[in-house]
């Protein structure tokens, strides 16, 4: 399996951890990253803010690098999945479709809109197979409670993301569960992590972060994982305001999905960049007994 | 105590314009709502209001269409003040800010209805009630006025033959409390729910209607039923006419489209009551569908395609799907007729004016009468603006003047005093089995087809049911949202208006409009060319009759 | 239209606080084909079983917006709620009353917070003498003015957006998601002469607390899509104003930020939102972040290409805000 690889600004930069385990991941299970260092920001839910058609444009053009390569787009965020993916959707309104061709024409640039994106999550549990995954596990998680923590934009607007349930989805459950882990159900896991407004309302963002943080722990998780840095920064990077905001210490682990994957495949804790965390993984760590 | 100048029970269409009109002419104004005004009943209107604003139309076709359309029941005065008032009325609405559908040339958009001359009836979407709902409360919400909300009434209390304001129950609180005032305005819309099968909503019981009738009013024309052919089975949601109008077929249990032999040059496309009769014949002759709800026909739209179903018959297509679980795409809908629309109601003049005094009506739960035996669609939204405006004005202008109203503790207790007879009962009658046997009752005595011995059954199981409603038994004790005790009181209503219905379609021996008498089938002017007019008593409605108005249009027979 | 019937088990939220120390959930079993409703579900237990039940409920038909409830933890109207799929998901249907409202009693909550915020937005057209209605024929609009509404003019003020929000359940100070929906539809009517005065106002009153989360998009049960018209405001509030609150001038930030080199540069966002001084109370934060991630302070590699995304600016950035 061939996937142009759109790892996101954060997996380059603050959350490289993320890129570092979801190499390791992909070259366990067969899917090869083809790289393209021309891809560009996906705008991050804050450029479609402040100018709607600009940010499709700017999302067409990294469609259309994938396009032109002849293959689909991986993801690692849901935040990119859900902005290219919203890309994808508003090029069929005919006006925003000229505007977006009109900018990206002179620069021979044409999209035709045919590009599928894919989040790693979706690969793993739709065309990798849970059975594969399951054959490949090396150290089982030891029924670790793992809540889940999707990420608003991988899931909705339901009918856009391609989601049976924006409010009730199962496959990173599912995968939790073929790892081995336990997987924890908690309301907070298809809420909202805080982030987009860390920067407009820090003690809102704190609260809501706390929010879900202690809804899963009171649920009996040891530890979130994710499938959005974003998500990641809030919840891990930012769990200290969010003790605060609900006054009381937390001390969640919160694992990137591939880190999860790849502890489970057999990958070492420095190959996953788990050294990186804000918040220690260790003490779970020493849950889940050494590879077979 | 609570105290007013205006009182307007009813917070729909027809009293929220009575409330801006009141208010406009100065008065402190108490509006009075069971429900938060955004839920009342007007926004499930789906069709639209008229107006000849056409080029090719005018005010006297669309008088002469309702007149005609009444059977020749309707005032004629009254409607030509209402047909004159319609265009003024629409413009008035946009400019509150409803949002309608528009033509290419930026005017507002019209489309035909039943028993039009021309396309008059001005829309939005699927959705014209809810728009002008949203766009008249968004007019007022910010006016000075009193909104009981969630508030119960319970009694108009009159004292020599003045209004002097109502009693009532606070829903969430459990308390029951009074408001004096001069004037009332009852604008609480139909009592559908009195029949087992209607598409009105659970909150449409009657309570202004009972409560002016218990008062002293008289009601008019209260026989006047309207059916409509097509509602889904078992929940009785409306599947508009437009599904016809777009070419759905209905058929019998042999797969014939049976309107062949009703209407043969029409066929579906027949008006509302022939449509009705026709279902109901198939059914009792044995060429209907059976199942757990009853007989019924079917709709089908499969032949049109998917692509017209899911644009131009959306909302039909939503509410098969959501309520009933059927895909009309792909198979037929059951279908069957309900109660629609309340011809009758209390007893009004063009000023909304009743026979007590202080007491004005308008909307559903007036009768003017401007729909006489028939109502036309797209006139009751129209109704509820033109007459919810004369009411309010004329309430005002009479409180501007009237003496003082006067409430006493007695009028509180003789109000609560029965519910609190209900709640200490240690056994009793079950509010709901009453309902449910009043609404079969007159199901099945009251409906579309009606008949000497069918009416005086049903004017002897009604009786009953008043008798032991007199022992009905509340038992939520709780004082927040009780809403046991209100089923109790809303079945009280109802009691009293199915009672009206029956012994004044029992009255009635002749066919006309929506009343159809299987023994009289025929409309008799010579006899019956006059509205029934009910007054409670101690043994039930005492019926007299009153003239209909007439202006220029002389009755003709009325086909289509 | 004869589906076989299938049991199904209801847990309904019960509690009157005039009376009961705490809630406690009340079981039903009934006999119900799939394709009904919740709401009907519910009125068969009222009528049958325990008249004591307290719940809102009118039209049944899904427009006057009464009997929204959580079902199954879902914001939504019990009358067009089948219990059919609820029941394979999930085994039985458990009923609540709406999040964000105070419980009145059962199924009934205390909207007072919800309608406060939809009066705060003045929801009425605002006019001007400058402009006044035309005498005696309504106001000309096309139906592309129509379409501007999208799919506001549809809600039924049922609030299950509202109960859905998390930034309501997080922040009073969050108008929530139907009065910013019916904010926008003012500022897009032609009739309305205080567009501006609108959009200037909500910038402080709290439109950049929405979190775009899309979950009142999933509840809502008329398609009125909020989140979408919330992002429409953001931008329609950027244009009117330019970045002057710390949402806008986040947002126009980073749309600075990433046209310079296609990426984004973190350490320079922050600056960009918070300001130079600003930037200071976030030290602490930054250091401990630092220290575990230590390329944040690199400047990062432009992208290939960055001179197309440059052009594509050029194109369709049209400044606004930037200033």
């Amino acid at each position: 399996m061939k996937l142009a690889y759109y790892p996101g600004c954060v997996a380059q930069e603050s959350g490289r951890e993320l890129d570092l385990a979801t190499r390791w991941v992909c070259r366990a299970v067969g899917i090869e990253l083809v790289e393209f260092p021309t891809f560009s920001c996906c705008g991050s839910g804050f450029l479609d803010e402040a100018n709607e058609v600009l940010n499709v444009a700017i999302n067409a053009r990294n469609l259309a690098i994938a396009e032109k390569a002849g293959l689909d787009l991986l993801t690692i965020c849901s935040t990119c999945t859900g902005m290219l993916t919203l890309a994808n959707h508003r090029l069929h309104d005919p006006a925003v479709k000229a505007r977006v061709d009109g900018a990206l024409r002179p620069l021979g640039i044409a999209y035709g809109g045919g590009v599928k994106v894919k989040h790693l999550l979706s690969v793993l549990t739709e065309e990798i197979g849970l059975d594969t995954l399951r054959a490949k596990v090396k150290r089982p998680l030891a029924g670790l409670p793992v809540g889940a923590f999707y990420g608003c934009h991988l899931l909705r607007p339901s009918d856009e993301m391609g989601q049976a349930s924006g409010e009730e989805p199962h496959a990173f459950e599912d995968l939790l569960a073929a790892l081995g882990a336990t997987p924890v159900m908690y309301r907070g896991r298809v809420m909202c992590c805080g982030f987009p407004i860390q920067f407009v309302k820090p003690e809102t963002a704190s609260r809501i972060a706390g929010r879900q943080l202690l809804d899963a722990k009171e649920h009996g998780a040891h530890a979130l994982a994710t499938p959005c840095p974003l998500c990641h920064i809030s919840l891990d990077a930012y769990q200290n305001h969010a003790e605060k905001a609900v006054g009381q210490p937390l001390q969640l682990p919160i694992f990137h999905l591939p880190q999860l994957v790849g502890l489970a495949l057999g990958a070492t804790p420095e190959e996953l960049g788990l050294a990186r965390h804000l918040v220690p993984v260790d003490p779970v760590l020493a849950e889940i007994p050494g590879p077979r | 105590m609570n105290r007013h100048d205006v009182v307007v029970v009813g917070a729909g269409l027809a009293g929220q314009r009575a409330a801006l009109a009141a208010i406009d002419a100065g008065r402190d104004v108490a509006l009075v709502s069971k429900l938060h005004p955004l839920r009342s009943h007007s926004g499930a209107a789906q069709g639209g209001i008229n107006a000849a604003v056409g080029a090719e139309d005018s005010v006297d076709t669309h008088i002469f269409d309702t007149v005609k359309g009444s059977d020749y029941l309707g005032d004629q005065d009254a409607i030509e003040f209402f047909c004159r008032e319609a265009g003024p009325t629409v413009v008035e609405m946009e400019h509150f800010g409803t949002i309608f559908s528009r033509s290419e040339d930026g005017s507002l958009a019209r489309r035909p209805f039943g028993g039009a001359h021309f396309p008059r009836t001005i829309y939005a979407a699927d959705r014209t009630g809810l728009a002008l709902l949203q766009a008249l409360w968004e007019r007022i919400e910010s006016e000075r006025f009193t909104l009981y909300d969630e508030w119960d009434m319970l009694r108009l209390v009159v004292r020599d033959r003045r209004v002097q304001g109502i009693v009532g129950l606070d829903r969430k609180s459990g308390e029951y409390a009074e408001i004096a005032a001069p004037a009332v305005v009852m604008a609480t819309g139909p009592a559908g729910r009195v029949y087992a099968r209607t598409t009105n909503a659970h909150s449409c019981t009657g309570d202004g209607i009972a409560a002016a009738y218990t008062a002293g009013a008289s009601l008019k024309d209260m026989e006047f039923v309207q059916f409509h052919p097509t509602a889904l089975l078992e929940s009785s949601i409306l599947i508009t006419e437009g599904a016809r109008g777009e070419g759905g077929l209905l058929k019998n249990k042999d797969g014939d489209r049976f309107m062949a032999k009703y209407a043969p040059h029409v066929l579906e496309l027949a008006s509302r009551d022939v449509v009705s009769r026709a279902i109901v014949t198939e059914v009792r002759e044995g060429r209907g569908f059976t199942g757990e709800f009853g007989g019924y026909v079917h709709l089908e739209l499969m032949h049109l395609g998917r692509e017209k179903i899911e644009s131009r018959l959306q909302e039909i297509c939503d509410f098969a799907r959501n309520f009933a679980g059927i895909d009309p795409v792909v198979e037929p809908i059951p279908v069957y007729p309900a109660q629609h629309y309340m011809m009758g109601g209390i007893g009004t003049n063009i000023r909304g004016e009743t026979n007590v005094a202080g007491l004005f009506a308008a909307g559903e739960a007036a009768c003017v009468s401007i729909h006489g035996a028939n109502r036309l669609g797209g006139n009751s939204l129209l109704e509820t603006l033109v007459f919810g405006k004369q009411a309010g004005a004329f309430a005002a202008a009479y409180a501007a003047s009237a003496p003082r109203a006067e409430l006493h503790d007695a009028d509180l207790d003789a109000t609560t005093a029965p519910l609190r007879a209900w709640s200490s009962r240690a056994d009793g009658e079950d509010p709901s089995a009453l309902r449910t046997e009043m609404q079969a009752t007159m199901e099945r005595y009251a409906g579309i087809y009606r008949n000497e011995a069918d009416l005086m059954e049903g004017i002897r199981r009604i009786r009953a049911l008043r008798q032991r409603f007199e022992r009905v038994r509340v038992v939520d004790r709780s004082g927040h949202y009780n809403l046991n005790l209100l089923d109790a009181v809303e079945t009280g209503h109802m009691l009293e208006l199915a009672e009206a219905i029956v012994v004044g379609a029992y009255a009635r021996t002749e066919s006309r409009g929506a009343h159809f008498r299987t023994d009289f089938p025929k409309r008799d002017d010579a006899k019956w060319m006059k509205h029934t007019l009910a007054e409670r008593t101690p043994d039930g409605p005492r019926l007299s009759y009153a003239p209909v108005a007439y202006t220029r249009w002389d009755p003709m027979e009325r086909v289509y | 239209m004869s589906e076989p019937t299938v049991s199904v088990p209801l847990e309904v939220y019960r509690f009157d606080p005039a009376t009961d120390a705490k809630p406690c959930y009340q079981k039903y079993a009934l006999d119900l084909a799939p394709h009904t409703p919740v709401l009907t579900a519910l009125l068969r237990v009222r009528a049958e079983v325990d008249p004591t039940l307290s719940m809102r409920y009118s039209c049944r038909s899904a427009i006057c917006g009464s009997c929204a409830m959580l079902i199954n933890s879902k914001s939504r109207l019990a009358c067009e709620t089948p219990v059919g799929p609820e029941l394979a998901a999930h085994g039985r249907i458990v009923v609540e009353p709406m999040r964000n409202q105070p419980v009145v009693r059962d199924l009934v909550v205390d909207q007072t917070p919800f309608w406060r915020e939809y009066r705060r937005i003045e929801p009425h057209l605002k006019l001007d003498k400058d402009h006044p209605m035309p005498e005696g024929k309504p106001n000309p609009m096309s139906p592309a003015e129509v379409e501007r509404f999208h799919e506001t003019p549809r809600c039924i003020a049922c609030a299950a957006c509202y109960s859905a929000c998390p930034a309501v359940e997080a922040d009073p100070a969050f108008p929530g998601p139907m009065a910013l929906a019916k904010l926008y539809r003012f500022v897009v009517d032609p009739r309305d002469q205080a567009h501006q005065d609108r959009l200037v106002r909500i910038q402080t009153e709290g439109l950049w607390l929405c979190l775009r989360c899309h979950l009142c998009t999933e509840a809502c049960p008329k398609d009125v899509r909020p989140s979408e018209r919330i992002r429409d405001l953001k931008e329609l509030a950027i244009r009117a104003q330019g970045a002057t609150e710390r949402g806008s001038r986040h947002a126009v930030g980073f749309k600075e930020n990433i046209r310079d080199r296609g990426t984004l540069n973190e350490m320079k966002l922050v600056r960009q939102t918070y300001g130079p001084v600003g930037m200071l109370g976030q030290l602490g934060q930054g250091v401990r972040i630092w220290r575990k991630k230590p390329e944040i302070t690199k400047r990062p590699h432009p992208i290939q290409g960055a001179d197309e995304v440059e052009k594509i600016y050029e194109a369709l950035d049209d400044g606004s805000g930037s200033k």
